[in-house]
């Protein structure tokens, strides 16, 4: 019947021939008429190279590139499919010859000769599926020895498409209801919603640790205003009950904001405007509740976002922004929380989310927060900034329709690596990699549980 | 948005199966639903969190939390899980007629 259902879907949008491909597509942007899409395929590129900084990139870039492959080494997606089209530089190069035929100083010519980079509505369909098959891990980027940054033309090549009109509607329908929507979240959770949740989370803390911890609302003035993903407030109750004990028990003054709560920037996979547009809201409602610090939970691409765009943004004095890894590391150095080192008795390991660990810039803390407490820690091989992907970086969790490339494929490596720890629990402080290794632990039925590293701090916590 | 005909229901149904108007549901669409879901029989506990889904969707305008799922049904994620394969926030929700959860869910 689901089987059926799909099929009428397809034949009843516009832009068929682009609907079948490995991503749906929000249809009331896709220019329907091939010719129109290559048309505004060019205009996009245009304007972005105009009124962006893109271009110093792509002409070091264009100049470079060698397609020597090491890349494929790298790349998890490549390993798992032995497709030449999986190829980091393979995509890469797909844009580059298109930079370098319309958009540099007499590429015309060299481009003609070598016959590459005439844009047509079919490299534009080969764009949207390998743009979307790369989970922007960039673990590629370690391997380049011209160091290109692959998953930085991932995501130009995103951009350039969403300003197109093509981009995933998984990804558009959760940014505008965080944009324009009543909700102004990517979960559209209503605020009294929220409340609600507060309010139980609340109760349940009291039931487990015996303390009156509460979830603030709207204190101006506190030190931190906290963004976690916002999908935490229906999925990790763990991972913010948590995040709440230590910053209660250490007495650190802090607010949720009840104009925006969500630290989701989907900006991030795919456009810049959107980027952003949401990067100012979360400093708007910093400032209106007169915060000092922004504090961002346990979500890979939230942390990474505010950490660089909130500067990139912001025209003087930016916010200070602070992950909770970073953050209750601190404490625990400090001696303001106390953990119970008896209360995990489990083997645990560690999967670092790319968009912390790449720049090991999000590193140490986790594994120190986790080594203070637990016994019987594991690593995976490798770890660290060389780790690999979940599988579902690059937005791909949110989108259902790339389940089974998320399993069988881009998340393969990773579940392998999974198995051969040996361990009981996965922690992991990445709402989008938490969701993913969810499946691929019910895909290759693995004997282990994935949480938060904070569900693990709220099990040791004394208070 | 496709229509489909679901044991003689028309009904407008998004590229998930999740169907586009809340207020269209009835008893009898989320049993023709479920069997969409892997879900064969809807058992007394099934409709408990079908119920409770609902109830909550209906005040709060979206899912609960799913930790306050499983203490107010009394039911483990596990057991959760056993009723509805796919999960309480895709398959459950698809059956108790809520909207499509969008974002990192």
């Amino acid at each position: 019947m689901m089987a059926s259902l799909r099929q009428s879907d397809r034949s009843n949008t516009q832009g068929a021939q682009v609907k079948k491909a490995f991503i749906h597509l929000e249809p009331s942007g896709l220019p329907d008429h091939p010719a129109d899409r290559v048309s505004a395929f060019l205009t996009a590129f245009e304007a972005i190279l105009e009124y962006g900084n893109y271009r110093f990139l792509l002409d070091l870039y264009a100049r470079i590139t060698s397609r020597c492959g090491r890349c494929a080494s790298a790349c998890q997606v490549y390993q798992a499919t032995g497709n030449e089209k999986d190829v980091p530089c393979y995509r890469t190069t797909l844009l580059l010859d298109i930079y370098r035929r319309h958009f540099s100083p007499g590429g015309l010519l060299g481009s003609l000769s070598a016959k590459n980079g005439k844009l047509t509505a079919a490299a534009i369909d080969e764009m949207v599926e390998l743009f979307y098959r790369c989970t922007t891990c960039r673990r590629c980027t370690l391997e380049c020895p011209l160091g290109v940054d692959h998953g930085l033309i991932t995501h130009l090549g995103r951009y350039i498409l969403s300003e197109a009109g093509i981009a995933p509607k998984g990804l558009i329908v959760s940014v505008r209801e965080q944009l324009e929507g009543k909700t102004a979240n990517t979960s559209a959770i209503p605020l009294p919603a929220l409340l609600d949740n507060l309010e139980f989370l609340q109760d349940e803390l009291l039931e487990m640790k015996g303390a009156a911890v509460t979830f603030p609302v709207d204190r101006a003035g506190a030190e931190y205003i906290f963004f976690p993903a916002v999908s935490d407030y229906l999925m990790e109750a763990d991972t913010l009950m948590g995040n709440a004990v230590v910053l209660h028990a250490a007495g650190i003054s802090w607010t949720i904001g009840s104009q925006y709560y969500d630290g989701i920037n989907y900006g991030l996979f795919y456009n810049d405007w959107v980027l952003e547009r949401v990067i100012s809201r979360l400093v708007g409602e910093a400032q209106r509740l007169k915060a000092a610090k922004i504090l961002v939970g346990e979500c890979g691409h939230a942390s990474r976002s505010a950490k660089h765009y909130v500067p990139a943004f912001s025209q003087n004095n930016a916010l200070p922004v602070v992950s909770v890894l970073e953050l209750t590391w601190q404490l625990i150095q400090a001696k303001r929380i106390q953990l119970d080192p008896t209360a995990v008795p489990e083997r645990v390991t560690y999967h670092d989310p790319c968009n912390m660990a790449r720049s090991g810039w999000i590193v140490e803390q986790p594994r120190r927060i986790l080594g203070s407490f637990v016994k019987d820690f594991v690593e995976m091989t490798p770890n660290g900034a060389r780790n690999y992907c979940c599988g579902g970086g690059g937005g791909l969790v949110s989108l259902d329709e790339t389940h089974e490339f998320r399993m069988r494929v881009s998340g393969k490596t990773k579940a392998e690596q999974i198995r051969r720890t040996g361990a009981d629990i996965v922690a992991t402080p990445c709402a989008n990699c938490k969701k993913q290794l969810r499946e691929l632990v019910e895909y290759y039925q693995l004997p282990v549980q994935v949480v938060g590293v904070h569900d693990l701090v709220l099990r040791a916590i004394q208070i | 948005m496709p229509v489909v005909e679901l044991k003689g229901i028309k009904v407008e149904v998004d590229e998930d199966g999740f169907i586009q108007e809340p207020d269209s549901w009835s008893e009898e669409l989320a049993a023709a639903i479920a069997l969409t879901e892997e879900v064969e029989t809807l058992t007394e506990d099934h409709w408990k969190v079908i119920h409770y889904l609902r109830d909550y969707y209906q005040q709060f305008g979206i899912a609960p939390m799913i930790r306050k799922l499983c203490k107010d049904t009394g039911f483990q994620l596990k057991y959760i899980y056993e009723l509805f394969p796919s999960g309480p926030a895709k398959g459950a929700c698809k059956i108790a007629g809520l909207p499509k959860p969008t974002g990192c869910v």
